[in-house]
């Protein structure tokens, strides 16, 4: 009908323009990646002279190549980590009757209210006494659990019907199986999104790995970013060139991710 | 019985004691002292008389003897079985770190007694921040830290005084130039070797200043200089604007406030900047301060300046002379931008100006007065990690401020050299030789006065003063009142430093 193919046309205009408000600042920075040191005031929209010898600047004066790998190391520990540890103590908070349930569920949550920054100087002070300074286990272990990730995956589990544990339980299912078949399969979409958080805080730290290393090896991909943003002004665009391959790895991520999302939807959709 | 008593300043009586010994201006008052009486005046209420005391003279321990020591034939001992191994932490990154590494590779190539690892801690801020937060083992063996935390690395107690090391191998300090070595040095203690120095230089177009029917060999030296300059650049048509303004803590802002009291000829805190004994408070906010700021706020209202902003990168002010739609014609900024400066403007960013068009002078100044404050950063040595690491470190740092290699150093970075002598030397000589723009920094350094006033405040929380001097500045040049402005600050950073030092 005409007035909605004339709704749908305004639809796609609005989302076009929205879509280039977010876009803008990926494409300037795209452009000025791609952009020699002596050109940076010219053109700075339309790349008209493409180089890679800005991004190749960048690479090695931050370091970015150690600083890869060990942020994605840092990163899949963490989120593979994070992820198990809320199903795990979301499931109990949902499924197992004990005492003091709630109670304990509420200082889990009271945790949320304290801001890292206020626990950072213990954690930093353990971190050393352990002897974890320059190691991945200084880099990870402080984040292994996580009370928002409970939460989350504890109002899941509160939507899940109890007759579904109850119909389990008749077909001999424990715990660990009803969890594994059962539970986690229907809350695929909300997994995915607690691991894709998890990913994205943990690559953007920069505090806490400042903290805890001291050597160029351990460098993670925003100290190596903040070494990059003190170049002088015969560079300035090196920061953005380093910006652009910092934040490669988490376009790619989202890309696969994206689709694992809607597949998790429509999925659990079915299902439920 | 209540009295009130008042003991008079010994300290005071320290200083005047040491004065003329042709020592640094600081360290010169540190002495064992045995003649000094120790008197305390007692005022009785009711009686108009002060009753003074005067108690026999006592002898004061010197504060360096009760430092950390220095014991330099320590690495004799160690380095017979083998090079001593010790750790650098540095916050210099991109190119200032890969000259870092080369005349560090080549000391370590040079002999078998030290060998150096550098460890580079992403900047001048990580590096101070790791540096608080580590305990003795984790600490390096010598650190790099800027000239805004001289008090903090005080308080760490952590480090042995360079004066401990300088004084055991009977170093001679004297072709350092005063005004970076005293930066380094409180309640009669040399601290610390400073290492890279830099200073704040005007920097201007001259081809804007022909256009404007101005010399272009004779920079601003005044702020009405600057003012009246700016004004015949803008209505002349040659450029928008004259003088581009920030307030960047460490640029434009906090760092350059610090600069025009000095120039004023004021303190910038109390008990002297806090080199005779630790600050308790700003003097910003009084009658100097509040004109001085009138008087830049003007430059910018007149139409004579801009004001660019905050300036995070500290590269906003230097991009202004190159803004195409409406330049300014001259900015401060840090000598250590003019080599960046030249091979952005060689590479034609400015159209129609050529690397010999820009034009370097001194800092301007409120009424002329010549010198600066340094910015930069000091080699602090850590204790407690064993005398012949110390020593190490000490042998490593002589190297590093030696004439050849701050010939090398300045030439290839665009710092100013600690020393008098590393300018006769080649690259250096050749250097300043062939473009004496690169020599404004080192001259306006030579040029500043031997006075407490020229050695610039030290304060614990000197870095989160910083941030709220610029705050106000940022408002005055936006149009706020001066004195509402700088009052406010003064409060704030008042409450800084009394919560730092109630924290000491």
């Amino acid at each position: 009908m005409r007035t909605s193919s004339l709704r749908l046309v305004g639809r796609y205009a609005l989302l076009a323009a929205l879509a280039i408000v977010v876009l803008f600042p990926v494409w300037v920075m795209l452009v000025g990646a791609f952009k020699p040191f002596d050109k940076v005031l010219q053109d700075r929209l339309i790349p008209n002279h493409v180089t890679l010898s800005t991004l190749r600047e960048a690479w090695r004066s931050g370091n970015l190549g150690r600083a890869l790998v060990n942020s994605t190391v840092v990163a899949v520990i963490v989120t593979i980590a994070q992820v198990v540890t809320s199903v795990l103590a979301a499931y109990a908070f949902v499924f197992l009757r004990f005492p003091g349930r709630v109670i304990i569920f509420g200082v889990f949550l009271a945790t949320l209210l304290v801001p890292f920054e206020a626990t950072v100087v213990v954690n930093r002070r353990t971190v050393q006494d352990l002897g974890w300074l320059n190691s991945y286990q200084g880099l990870a272990v402080p984040f292994l659990a996580t009370a928002f990730g409970t939460f989350l995956i504890r109002q899941v589990f509160l939507t899940l019907p109890k007759e579904m544990r109850e119909a389990a339980r008749m077909d001999g299912l424990g715990h660990f199986g009803f969890m594994r078949e059962v539970a986690v399969p229907l809350v695929r979409p909300t997994l995915g999104a607690l691991a894709l958080f998890s990913f994205l805080s943990t690559w953007n730290q920069y505090l806490w790995p400042t903290l805890t290393t001291t050597k160029q090896e351990w460098l993670t991909v925003q100290s190596g970013l903040r070494a990059l943003s003190q170049a002088q002004i015969d560079k300035p665009n090196l920061v953005i060139a380093g910006t652009v391959i910092v934040a490669l790895p988490i376009f790619v991520l989202l890309m696969v991710f994206q689709r694992q999302l809607i597949r998790g939807l429509t999925a659990g959709a079915v299902k439920g | 019985m209540r009295r009130r008593v008042v003991p008079l300043a010994i300290v005071g009586a320290l200083v005047a004691a040491g004065c003329g010994s042709g020592k640094s201006i600081i360290t010169a008052g540190n002495e064992p002292v045995t003649t000094v009486p120790v008197v305390t005046v007692v005022t009785v209420p009711g009686d108009t008389t002060p009753v003074v005391t005067t108690l026999p003279p006592t002898t004061l321990p010197r504060l360096l003897d009760t430092l950390p020591q220095c014991n330099p034939a320590a690495l004799d001992d160690a380095a017979a079985n083998g090079p001593v191994s010790i750790t650098f932490w540095h916050g210099l990154s991109n190119e200032l770190g890969r000259e870092l590494e080369r005349i560090t590779k080549e000391f370590n190539d040079s002999q078998q007694r030290v060998k150096v690892t550098l460890e580079f801690q992403g900047g001048y801020d990580p590096t101070i921040d790791k540096y608080l937060q580590s305990n003795v083992d984790n600490r390096p063996d010598l650190v790099q830290a800027p000239e805004y935390t001289v008090q903090l690395m005080v308080d760490t107690k952590s480090t042995v005084p360079l004066q401990a090391c300088t004084e055991a191998s009977q170093y001679d300090t004297s072709p350092i130039l005063p005004a970076a070595l005293n930066y380094y040095a409180t309640e009669g203690v040399q601290w610390a070797m400073p290492f890279n120095v830099s200073n704040p230089v005007l920097y201007y177009n001259k081809k804007t200043f022909r256009d404007a029917g101005l010399d272009d060999s004779k920079p601003p030296l005044t702020l009405a200089e600057v003012s009246e300059y700016g004004r015949q650049i803008a209505s002349s048509g040659a450029a928008a604007y004259g003088l581009a303004l920030d307030s960047a803590p460490d640029g434009g802002g906090g760092w350059a406030l610090e600069q025009w009291m000095a120039k004023e000829g004021e303190f910038y805190s109390d008990n002297s900047n806090g080199r005779l004994a630790p600050s308790t408070k700003v003097l910003f906010d009084g009658d100097t301060g509040v004109r001085l700021m009138t008087e830049l706020r003007d430059v910018v209202t007149n139409g004579a300046g801009f004001y660019v902003g905050e300036n995070p990168s500290g590269q906003d002010n230097l991009l202004k002379l190159a803004d195409a739609a409406q330049p300014a014609t001259m900015t401060i900024a840090t000598s250590a931008a003019l080599g960046p400066l030249l091979g952005f403007v060689e590479n034609g960013i400015i159209p129609g100006v050529g690397v010999e068009d820009i034009g370097v002078g001194p800092m301007p100044s409120p009424n002329g007065a010549q010198g600066s404050l340094i910015g930069g950063a000091a080699l602090w040595i850590v204790a407690g990690k064993g005398d012949a690491k110390a020593a190490a470190a000490w042998e490593y740092m002589q190297y590093l401020v030696s004439a050849a290699v701050q010939s090398q150093w300045a030439a290839a970075t665009g710092y100013v050299p600690v020393r008098t002598d590393a300018v006769d030397l080649e690259p250096l000589r050749t250097t300043y030789a062939n473009d004496p723009r690169f020599r404004v920094a080192y001259d306006q350094l030579l040029a500043a006065p031997d006075s407490l006033v020229y050695t610039g405040p030290v304060l614990g929380p000197l870095r989160e003063v910083r941030v709220t001097a610029a705050a106000a500045m940022a408002q005055i040049f936006q149009g706020a009142d001066p004195q509402q402005a700088l009052t406010a600050a003064a409060e704030q950073a008042n409450a800084q430093i009394a919560d730092y030092n109630s924290r000491r």
